[in-house]
């Protein structure tokens, strides 16, 4: 979802770093109260941030013959937020746009907005939309990463078509554009990137579940159900 | 002790659907697999008529100089995460208390 270095207008770059900015100081307001607090958060950050550096650095081929990444961002924003997030990936796309020439520091400031703040907000608010509610807080984990991931795609085919749109149709037309190139390949990553965080968010509920509950990323109610339930004999299991 | 593997298994079926599919689209052919970036860039030069060479950095950066350090560069990025993730579950493993295991 990078836009490659000198490929935005320098007006709409500035935009952008003006829209991101706000959420970077947020964030590391949030993120020093965090530590002074308490140190026990750290691990959990840790697990967070390395997925969003794996993720973002496996180039997945997809159905429309062309390759893209997930973005990993919505375990930690569940855990930790949306400005947090924004730190996090925020480092992500510095490392790429200074050593990988995947995106650059003009366009960071859209980058930031569609990746490290714009798809967590959404994956944010699905979370919020079921967190209190008794869907599956597996189902619930996968929702807020595949939702984070798209909306990324959906907001970088947006940030396009601001600055491109097309001569004819406007913004309208070149935002279908992009959004086939982008949105569509990210589909089925979005998919198994969902499947993938539910899956270390289980092994995280297994190993810790004390830190998610001290968070309140779940209720306590919640977390002590789905271990009960995971370390129950699958019936599958029971029948051999 | 986890013994419920519904979520595993629904994971590797995920995995494995997206592998077929990928084989399925290279098998037929013409696809390149370049990054969706570049896709994206081709369009804008479309859109606005200029060619792709045509965009300069608006700030001068880094390229590497070839495909191979690119992927030495991500292989560190992943690598990095990779150690950070095994050094805290691995740290969890030995914090959890010996409890009654069966």
């Amino acid at each position: 979802m990078h836009i490659m270095e000198g490929f935005l207008p320098w007006q709409w770059c500035l935009v952008w770093w003006v829209v991101a900015i706000p959420f970077l100081v947020m964030g590391i307001i949030e993120l020093r109260s965090m530590m002074r607090k308490d140190r026990e958060y750290l691990p959990l950050l840790g697990v967070c941030g390395a997925f969003i550096f794996i993720l973002s650095a496996l180039k997945l081929p997809s159905v429309t013959g062309s390759c893209s990444h997930p973005t990993g961002t919505g375990l930690s924003t569940m855990c930790f937020g949306v400005f947090i997030t924004s730190i996090v990936g925020a480092i992500v796309l510095l490392f790429q746009a200074l050593l990988l020439a995947h995106g650059g520091l003009s366009t960071m400031g859209a980058n930031m907005v569609s990746m490290a703040i714009g798809g967590p907000i959404a994956g944010y608010a699905v979370y919020r939309l079921l967190k209190d509610t008794n869907v599956n807080i597996y189902v619930t984990v996968f929702l807020v990463t595949a939702v984070a991931d798209l909306v990324t795609y959906i907001i970088t085919s947006l940030e396009l078509a601001l600055a491109y749109p097309a001569q004819v149709g406007g913004v309208f037309t070149s935002f279908t554009a992009f959004f086939a190139i982008f949105a569509i390949t990210q589909i089925p990553l979005a998919i198994v990137e969902g499947c993938v965080l539910a899956l270390v968010f289980k092994y995280i509920v297994a190993l810790k579940p004390e830190i998610l509950i001290k968070l309140n990323v779940f209720s306590e109610a919640q977390i002590t159900g789905a271990r009960r339930n995971d370390e129950a004999v699958s019936p599958a299991e029971g029948r051999s | 002790m986890i013994r419920n593997y519904t979520l595993e298994l629904i994971t590797v079926v995920a995995v494995l659907a997206f592998v077929a599919i990928f084989l399925m689209v290279s098998a037929g052919g013409t696809h390149e697999f370049s990054g969706s970036d570049d896709v994206g860039s081709q369009k804008i030069a479309e859109l606005t008529g200029h060619p792709v060479e045509s965009f300069t950095p608006v700030i001068p950066q880094y390229i590497p100089p070839s495909g191979e350090i690119e992927s030495t560069l991500f292989a560190l990025q992943a690598a990095f995460g990779g150690v950070v993730l095994g050094l805290v579950f691995g740290f969890w493993l030995g914090q959890r208390k010996p409890s009654s295991t069966t």
